[in-house]
């Protein structure tokens, strides 16, 4: 059969028109092969707007299509699913963005903007042409356990609103605190291992001696933060450090705090600088100014080797400086320290006069807390990545604030990076929101873009099992490697690496990736 | 299994610049799985090779492919037409492989792509470590199972020597001495016996020492008979 291709153009408003000639990339398209229909729209994320295009595509029976228009998360699903509704598999459109990397970047030189629109569209014509329509499968979940592993301030709030939503809930406690929470609580136990994917895992528990299995839809991390300790060589001297946030908690119910209190930046500041946390800085500010005022005569001093007081914080600090607190400033060369023969005197040299204080306190806080250790651990089980300061790194800052790369897996609190309650508490009760959300379903939704192996090419060489992220591929009783879709993702890792080119992920096969770069690059090679 | 490395870009380039018509054949065995000289290696050296010609303007017709092992005369018999029909044939099977072709096609120009290197074991994902050098007459059963003719720098027989320091070998300190792990080894096994007997200087005539080696299975071999009835049949 005939290959029937729409393109669709999209003016997004009239951001594209200002740099591009549309009529010229409409009039190249028309006089493309196969290409049967060529429409010209103001905004297609515009929900109204997909109508008349879904009609041409009805009347005129067209099978594929290829819409210039911006980034692909912008308009992808929605975009995608009318599309599925009026026909077309959503694996045979092509979006082509035309706004974030021709029409921004090229503002100002509308010819070479012009030439990279036209050889952008031609490179999708080309690949539209060889493309397969794809199914995706779906799997019942087994079932709708929940499971949070921490039970700490965003633990809780995300057991509490996952249950709520109506999810059964399993918390996984480390230590062995007693919790009012709604669901199984399982103390002294940790994750030891983790099989299978979003919908359908298989979790490992030890709990205690025992190691146990345990299956979940969803999981959500909670792990908290680090060390609540003072480390290095002032833990040695002073014993009775507190972290801020019991600082705090002290300050707001009256207790009584001797003074002077130091504030110090990080549990260990002779060790290795941490990522600046502006949240303790925040949250350090405030806690001094409130306890000046309710105790103006308790000298103060607040001793840090970077401090950014963001936006407004600005104001606060002004405020605990004028109140006469004293901001110490350090170095490596200078980091405080104390003497255990002479407890209760913080020695640090003020980096901005060079000069050796000696700070008799009666109170020693500290503020910024690391990431927590067993985030590695909990990674390597899930397989999921770390970002550099230690934290689990979420799928994106703006659209999956709580997610991980990994569908069904969720992350909040401290766990992401240090931060205070009231964050760590909204972000639990996302990540529980989210995991019930996911649990709801009840199916899981698979294949479509998957690696798929030659067997014939394969030599069994183990690379594929070794690489994948996911572990998705694996070697089947034909002494040959399979994928198992429901875990694969689509990322490609195997098939760059694998030695014999045995696998190729579908819709972007060596074939359909070197037609398309070869248009795009004019040349023959 | 054996373990090899590509041949630096440049140096190939050299070896082939004479020549028009060039087939390069890679094997699917040893050299595929530790990444060396696979269909997915063949390829990218083909196309590398195309690039550096296209940008110092040498005209070159290069074509690539792979072989199942490239050791055995049948499976080279299969590609013989695309072999004779080049000006040379870069081998990237190991030499073992370049040597098969070499043998069957004299007169015909076979290079070897690779450098082949030893036998190893791949200990993580891209790291491979030797383990044997083929002596041709084992003695691990008596080592803790750690082979001190390949792992130890000396191939010492009685050890430690005297520069082995912190587990480490004195010849180079990121290797680990070969055996301070028998050491261990035969510690963890009951066995640290084992390492006060004296080992009298090994015989290595079984090794490469004694000229080119070849093994022959009596039992395994055609026939003058069979022989005579397989070539009436072809
Ligand atoms: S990497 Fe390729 S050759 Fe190796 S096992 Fe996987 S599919 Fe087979
Ligand atoms: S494409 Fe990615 S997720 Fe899928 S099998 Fe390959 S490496 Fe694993
Ligand atoms: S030629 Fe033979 S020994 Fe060499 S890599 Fe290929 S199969 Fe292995
Ligand atoms: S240090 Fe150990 S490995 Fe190195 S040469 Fe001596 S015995 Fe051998």
């Amino acid at each position: 059969m005939k290959a029937k291709i729409q393109v669709v153009l999209c003016k997004c408003c009239t951001e594209i028109p200002s740099v591009l000639r549309l009529e010229s990339l409409s009039k190249l398209a028309s006089e493309s092969n196969n290409v049967m229909s060529v429409m010209t729209v103001d905004a297609i994320c515009d929900g109204k707007q997909l109508a008349p295009v879904m009609n041409d595509v009805k009347q005129k029976e067209l099978d594929r299509a290829v819409v210039l228009a911006c980034h692909k998360k912008d308009v992808s699903p929605t975009l995608l699913r009318a599309y599925r509704r009026a026909g077309v598999n959503e694996f045979m459109v092509e979006l082509v963005n035309i706004r974030e990397e021709v029409v921004l970047p090229h503002a100002n030189e509308p010819e070479r903007a012009q030439a990279k629109a036209e050889a952008k569209l031609r490179a999708a014509l080309a690949r539209s042409l060889m493309l397969q329509p794809l199914e995706r499968q779906t799997e019942e979940m087994k079932t709708r356990n929940v499971v949070i592993i921490g039970a700490g301030v965003a633990g809780q709030a995300a057991a509490k609103e996952a249950a709520k939503a109506g999810a059964h809930t399993v918390v996984l406690e480390k230590s062995g605190k007693t919790l009012k929470v709604p669901g199984v609580v399982m103390q002294h136990s940790t994750l030891v291992g983790a099989e299978g994917y979003g919908g359908n895992l298989k979790l490992k528990i030890r709990a205690g001696e025992k190691v146990e299995s345990l299956d979940a839809a969803a999981l959500v991390i909670a792990t908290g933060g680090g060390w609540t300790q003072l480390k290095g060589s002032l833990a040695k001297a002073v014993k009775d450090a507190v972290p801020l946030y019991k600082l705090n908690e002290q300050v707001q119910v009256d207790a009584p705090i001797k003074g002077p209190v130091v504030v110090v930046d990080s549990p260990d500041p002779s060790g290795k600088t941490m990522a600046v946390q502006d949240f303790a800085w925040d949250e350090t500010l405030e806690t001094v100014v409130e306890l000046k005022k309710k105790h103006p005569e308790t000298e103060i001093w607040v001793v840090f080797q970077e401090m950014r007081a963001f936006g407004l914080s600005e104001l606060v600090y002004k405020e605990a400086a004028d109140a006469g607190i004293k901001f110490i400033r350090y170095d490596k060369g200078g980091v405080p320290k104390a003497d255990p023969k002479n407890p209760g005197v913080l020695s640090v040299r003020d980096f901005s006069q060079g000069e050796q204080l000696n700070i008799r306190f009666g109170t020693l806080a500290f503020a910024s807390i690391p990431a927590n250790p067993d985030n590695r651990l909990i990674a390597e089980v899930l397989r999921i990545p770390m970002a550099a300061d230690g934290g689990i790194r979420r799928g994106s800052i703006q659209r999956w604030p709580v997610s991980t790369p990994r569908p069904g897996v969720f992350v909040c609190g401290s766990a992401l990076f240090p931060k205070s309650r009231e964050a760590a508490e909204a972000e639990g009760e996302a990540a529980g929101a989210m995991a019930s959300a996911f649990v709801k379903r009840g199916t899981i939704e698979f294949g479509g873009v998957v690696a798929e192996v030659e067997q014939e090419k394969c030599s069994a060489c183990l690379t594929c099992v070794r690489t994948c992220p996911y572990e998705a591929p694996f070697i089947g009783a034909a002494g040959k490697a399979e994928i198992r879709i429901q875990a694969c993702q689509g990322c490609g890792m195997c098939v760059g690496i694998c030695p014999s080119k045995a696998i190729e992920l579908r819709n972007y096969t060596d074939d359909q990736i070197m037609i398309e770069t070869r248009t795009l690059l004019g040349g023959d090679f | 299994m054996i373990v090899a490395k590509r041949k630096p870009l440049g140096e190939i380039v050299e070896m082939l610049a004479p020549y028009q018509k060039i087939t390069v054949i890679g094997c699917r065995s040893c050299v595929a799985i530790c990444l060396a000289g696979g269909e997915k290696e063949v390829k990218m050296l083909v196309s590398a090779l195309k690039i550096k010609n296209r940008k110092e303007g040498r005209k070159q017709q290069i074509d690539g492919f792979v072989v199942e092992r490239q050791c055995e005369k049948e499976w080279v018999k299969e590609v013989e037409e695309r072999i004779l029909d080049s000006d040379v044939t870069l081998s990237m099977a190991c030499s073992l492989g370049a040597q098969t072709i070499g043998d069957m096609y004299p007169k015909h120009l076979t290079f070897p792509g690779l450098n082949t290197g030893m036998f190893g074991v791949p200990e993580e994902q891209g790291v491979w470590s030797e383990k044997c050098i083929g002596c041709g007459n084992c003695i691990i059963h008596t080592t803790g199972g750690i082979c001190p003719i390949a792992r130890c720098a000396k191939s010492m027989l009685n050890g430690p020597c005297g520069g082995s320091a912190n587990g480490k070998c004195e010849v180079n300190l990121e290797v680990d001495c070969a055996w301070v792990a028998i050491y261990d080894r035969l510690k963890l096994q009951n066995r640290l016996d084992l390492i006060e007997n004296f080992t009298p200087a090994k015989d290595w005539s079984t090794s490469h020492s004694g000229g080119r080696r070849i093994y022959v299975r009596e039992d395994a071999k055609l026939s003058q008979h069979q022989k005579k009835g397989k070539e009436a049949v072809q």
